[in-house]
């Protein structure tokens, strides 16, 4: 019998329909992953399942009884706790403090000693000795470590549900690995878990069944995670209708392609706009460069903690630059205030549009005329300058005229928030515009009318830098995408050129690139040459990694690039793919290429080793032995 | 997650407030509407029922004589709470403008006697702007809390006047200083048309410049704000030294009223002006109020004083009407706000 079991569940949110009858099950013992994309539900799905949000119809069912929750507090009564990024702990308080805070509320004299016994239990039980010290204060603690505290205090109610949201959003790899074993610590001990996630690597690691959600219905209905791949995942995630909306189609996908190594290829669209070199920030932007040209929408991908965010906020004057350049036009510009940005004609759409968008006391006019207030000179408002143009926008964007003058924009769905905001900076006809998840809580309908907006003013010449997390998204609406990984740009490619498993193997997923990276060095140093990490479709060779300083053995790619097989130096390897050592008739190379899979037997490419002279090849069969066996021993030391 | 949260909570305002639904409603839920939407005017409205509860209780409220009174009890409030309102407007407080006004009022006693009142009374004001400008900078730069801050210099404010003075009065204050109390034009007292005048002008600055829509964006999203290129370091150091600035107005023109100078000048103003503030609909979290609604709570705070002297009330009532004041002052904010309000 199942934990829990959701059935028929609706939500609607004025004319948006969230939720339309969707399902859930849980089973004990069970990390069951709820999957969807931006929008897909599955952030209201859980807050229905932790009691912080009332179905409009459907029932919950818990243990076999029917529940009806009128707030979160009954659901952790009945045994469900939410772990979410944000934590809700009280950071001058201790550690056990806060585990035993629901505790502290009930009349009586507190028996600290028993209190820090059970606490001392609940940690060994979640396996997190090593992480926490029960006496720390909370503000001391790291990220990661609140989240123990979170898991901690969710067991001290005797949750038998526990819900993570987006756990590892901010998690450094290690804390990510410490927190998917407690996971599985806690699964063992028959506690449902729901993992809400859209990284797909996470969920192929730690799931036993999945469940999709697209545009608040159940594509997936509790699939086993091991009779999925990611490609079939994503199609699930996606869906038809999503990857119609990004309104590409007067530009096509089978654009012109060069050949050059490691350049940007396609044609460029216009001259270049931006360029960043060797741009510095710390502690997250460490060493990116890239260029935008004018017509251009560049994606800027990378996992959370990537620095793809402070890159923008350094490129607009909210944060210094330690050290590289940025050139505008072609002339060097070190912004120190926003405005100077501003007035040179570049707009930034923040991250969190409530947070750093809004200004809720302003009526919806002066809120989309905040940026034309930041860039105008003169003592006075000077608004009707704009009138014109404001007229235009609103109708570019389907806003009612009348709506101009609402006392608040925060009446406003999110996505006609976001349209505001895009309005506030397209009234200054910008030439940069800088967008940092331009789609976050914007529902489908309004996220298809903004692609149509960017692709529309990149036609009339501006250029563009989006960052998003969602790789569908940046595929879909960049021309080219720059991979963020660690704070250093690892490759600029075509998105023509890309899908998302490879993407995400670009932006260096945390737990197969460190330790592949690891492997590779070993190979070099042994044998020599080059090693690399590869993958081989459709006539390229995408290289995500790879190590060796040996000329002779270059195979005609470096880390980052992804040049056609035919360019390359081990063209007969590549077009071979058989086991042992290849001879390049034509130059005398050698490769071995070994195939790997993740640890449920998904694809991950080809781990490969290119020497100068055949003569000094090993036992090509036993050294991709030793390669398989070096990887699954890399993958068992960073789990135990 | 941020989804959720933002549909949900513009339903729930779209249902409450719905302001364009409709627009052909009849009269009296016009006027409600209005009412509803507009400060300035709900502000009128409750002056005026004030004035006329008051002059029915007493027939000697309405007479001229009172009403003069009135207006020049209203001038050093007025003064002080102008100031008071671009700092709270920014999510700020100053704790210190009480203080200012003693120190600076000390500042023009010593010095008028040998470089003239002219002089005298720029240095007065250079003084108040210029610890209202200490009280920015650190605030703005040190990035410490206003409320400590301006705490800090109050004291400070308060044992310079001290310091200064020797701790005894001045006197003989000349009469070109006590004219801009004795004066009038067309029968108004010269010191409250000073009041309007200067009202006048923050009204202007605060509806049609850009310093003053920066000051209500910072109070609302300081990060908005800066964000859109706004010079929020800028404006925010202005209202501080605007409030000191204003302690200093208000130091001459009490000067000119009791002819004579005490360090002790100006205490309980800061109290004074927060309330007026407060009761003129402003959020101390910044970002809403307006000057109009200001000047209302100062018209109001010297009514409730004035109405109780008239009736003969014991004056340590009035703290107890005041403080009523405020609190329900704040309460039917949030009711008409739906909800909405900060303070």
């Amino acid at each position: 019998m199942s934990l829990l079991a959701l059935t028929e569940i609706w939500k609607r949110f004025g004319a948006t329909t969230a939720l339309a009858g969707a399902r859930f099950t849980l089973g004990a013992g069970e990390v069951h992953a709820l999957v969807g994309a931006n929008g897909a539900g599955k952030s209201t799905l859980s807050r229905v399942i932790s009691g912080q949000l009332q179905p409009d119809s459907g029932s919950i069912v818990l243990d076999g009884k029917t529940m009806r929750f009128a707030g979160a507090r009954d659901a952790i009564r009945a045994g469900i706790a939410m772990v979410t990024q944000e934590t809700s702990l009280a950071p001058d308080l201790s550690v056990l403090e806060n585990i035993m805070l629901p505790r502290l509320g009930m009349p009586g004299r507190l028996d600290w000693g028993a209190m820090r016994r059970e606490a001392r239990h609940l940690v060994t039980r979640l396996g997190a000795e090593a992480g926490i010290a029960i006496g720390a204060r909370v503000r001391d603690l790291t990220i990661g470590q609140r989240q123990i505290v979170e898991i901690l205090k969710a067991l001290a109610l005797d949750s038998r549900i526990i819900i993570f949201d987006e756990p590892t959003a901010p998690l450094s790899p290690h804390e990510t690995e410490r927190l998917f074993d407690m996971i599985r610590n806690l699964a063992a001990t028959l506690h449902g878990i729901v993992f809400v996630s859209h990284r797909l690597e996470e969920i192929f690691a730690l799931s036993d069944r999945v469940t999709v959600l697209r545009e608040g219905r159940v594509a997936a209905d509790a699939v086993p995670t091991r009779e999925l791949t990611q490609g079939e995942l994503i199609r699930l995630m996606v869906g038809r209708e999503l990857s119609d909306i990004y309104a590409r189609a007067e530009r096509g996908t089978t654009a012109p392609v060069g050949t050059s190594l490691g350049t940007p290829l396609g044609t460029p669209l216009g001259a270049p706009v931006l360029r960043v070199s060797h741009l510095s920030a710390p502690p997250r932007v460490r060493d990116v460069s890239f260029t935008v040209h004018a017509g251009e929408i560049l994606g800027l991908a990378g996992l959370v903690g990537a620095g793809r965010s402070e890159t923008l906020e350094t490129i607009f004057g909210l944060r210094p630059a330690r050290g590289g350049t940025i050139e505008l036009d072609g002339r060097p510009f070190t912004p120190a205030t926003p405005r100077e940005a501003i007035r040179k004609g570049i707009g930034l759409i923040p991250e969190d549009r409530r947070g750093q968008g809004t200004v809720p006391d302003f009526s919806v006019r002066e809120n989309l005329l905040l940026a034309h207030l930041g860039a105008h000179r003169g003592p006075g408002l000077a608004y009707r300058l704009r009138d014109a143009a404001v007229r235009r926008l609103l109708a570019l964007l389907g806003l009612p005229e009348q709506r101009l003058l609402d006392a608040n924009l925060l009446t406003f769905s999110g996505g006609m928030q976001q349209k505001v905001i895009l309005a506030r900076w397209l009234v200054l006809s910008p030439r940069l515009l800088l967008l940092d998840e331009p789609t976050r809580g914007v529902d489908i309908a309004t996220r298809s009318s903004i692609y149509a907006l960017l692709r529309r003013i990149a036609a009339e010449g501006v250029a563009s830098v989006v960052v998003s997390s969602d790789f569908e998204e940046v595929i879909g609406l960049a021309d080219r995408i720059v991979v963020l990984s660690d704070g250093v740009d690892v490759t600029s490619i075509p998105s023509a050129l890309v899908d998302i498993e490879k993407l995400g193997m670009f932006a260096a997923p945390r737990s197969s690139a460190e330790r592949t990276h690891t492997v590779l060095e070993g190979l070099v140093a042994r044998h020599g040459g080059r090693a690399f990490w590869i993958s081989v479709e459709h006539g390229r060779v995408f290289c995500f990694d790879c190590v060796g300083t040996d000329a002779e053995a270059d195979p005609g790619f470096a880390g980052g690039s992804f040049p056609e097989i035919a360019a390359t130096r081990i063209q007969e390897a590549l077009a071979r793919k058989a086991p042992g050592f290849v001879t390049e008739p034509r130059n005398g190379l050698t490769t071995l290429l070994v195939p790997i899979h993740g640890r449920r037997g998904h694809d991950l490419g080809m781990v490969g080793l290119t020497l100068a002279r055949a003569t000094h090849a090993p036992d090509g069969a036993a050294l991709a032995r030793a390669i398989t066996a070096d990887l699954e021993t890399e993958t068992e030391r960073e789990a135990a | 997650m941020s989804e959720t949260t933002e549909t949900r909570s513009s339903e729930t305002r779209t249902g409450e407030t719905k302001p364009d639904a409709a627009p052909r409603r009849r009269l009296p839920a016009r006027l409600l509407h209005l009412l509803a939407t507009q400060i300035e005017l709900r502000m009128l409205l409750l002056i005026i029922v004030v004035m006329a509860v008051l002059s029915r209780i007493s027939p000697y409220f309405l007479t001229t004589n009172n009403l003069l009174n009135v207006m020049d009890q209203s001038v050093i409030a007025g003064m002080v709470a102008l100031g008071q309102t671009l700092v709270i407007l920014i999510g700020g407080i100053d704790l210190s403008v009480g203080a200012l006004t003693g120190v600076s009022a000390i500042m023009l006693g010593l010095t008028f006697p040998k470089l003239g009142v002219p002089v005298a009374v720029l240095i007065c004001l250079a003084s108040g702007g210029a610890l209202g400008l200490v009280n920015g900078v650190i605030i703005t730069f040190g990035r410490i809390a206003p409320f400590v801050v301006t705490l800090g210099m109050m004291s400070i404010g308060r044992s310079m006047a001290y310091v200064l003075s020797g701790a005894n009065s001045i006197g003989n204050i000349p009469d070109s200083l006590a004219a801009l109390t004795t004066d009038s034009v067309f029968g108004i007292p010269l010191d409250f048309l000073c009041l309007i005048v200067v009202y006048a002008i923050g009204w202007v600055f605060l509806t049609f410049a850009k310093g003053g829509r920066t000051l209500y964006a910072i109070g609302s999203n300081a990060e908005a704000a800066r964000i859109a290129g706004l010079s929020i370091n800028l404006w925010s150091i202005t209202a501080y030294v605007v409030a000191g600035l204003m302690s200093a107005v208000a130091a001459v023109f009490l000067t000119s009223k009791i002819l004579s100078i005490d360090p002790i000048g100006g205490s309980g103003e800061e109290l004074d002006s927060i309330a007026a503030v407060v009761i003129g609909g402003a959020s101390l979290f910044g970002g809403r109020g307006s000057i109009i609604g200001t000047l209302a709570g100062v018209f109001i705070m010297v009514f409730i004083r004035n109405g109780l002297n008239l009736l003969n009330v014991s004056p340590y009532w009035q703290g107890t009407a005041i403080g009523s004041i405020i609190i329900a002052a704040v309460l039917v904010e949030r009711l008409l706000s739906g909800g909405r309000s900060r303070a």
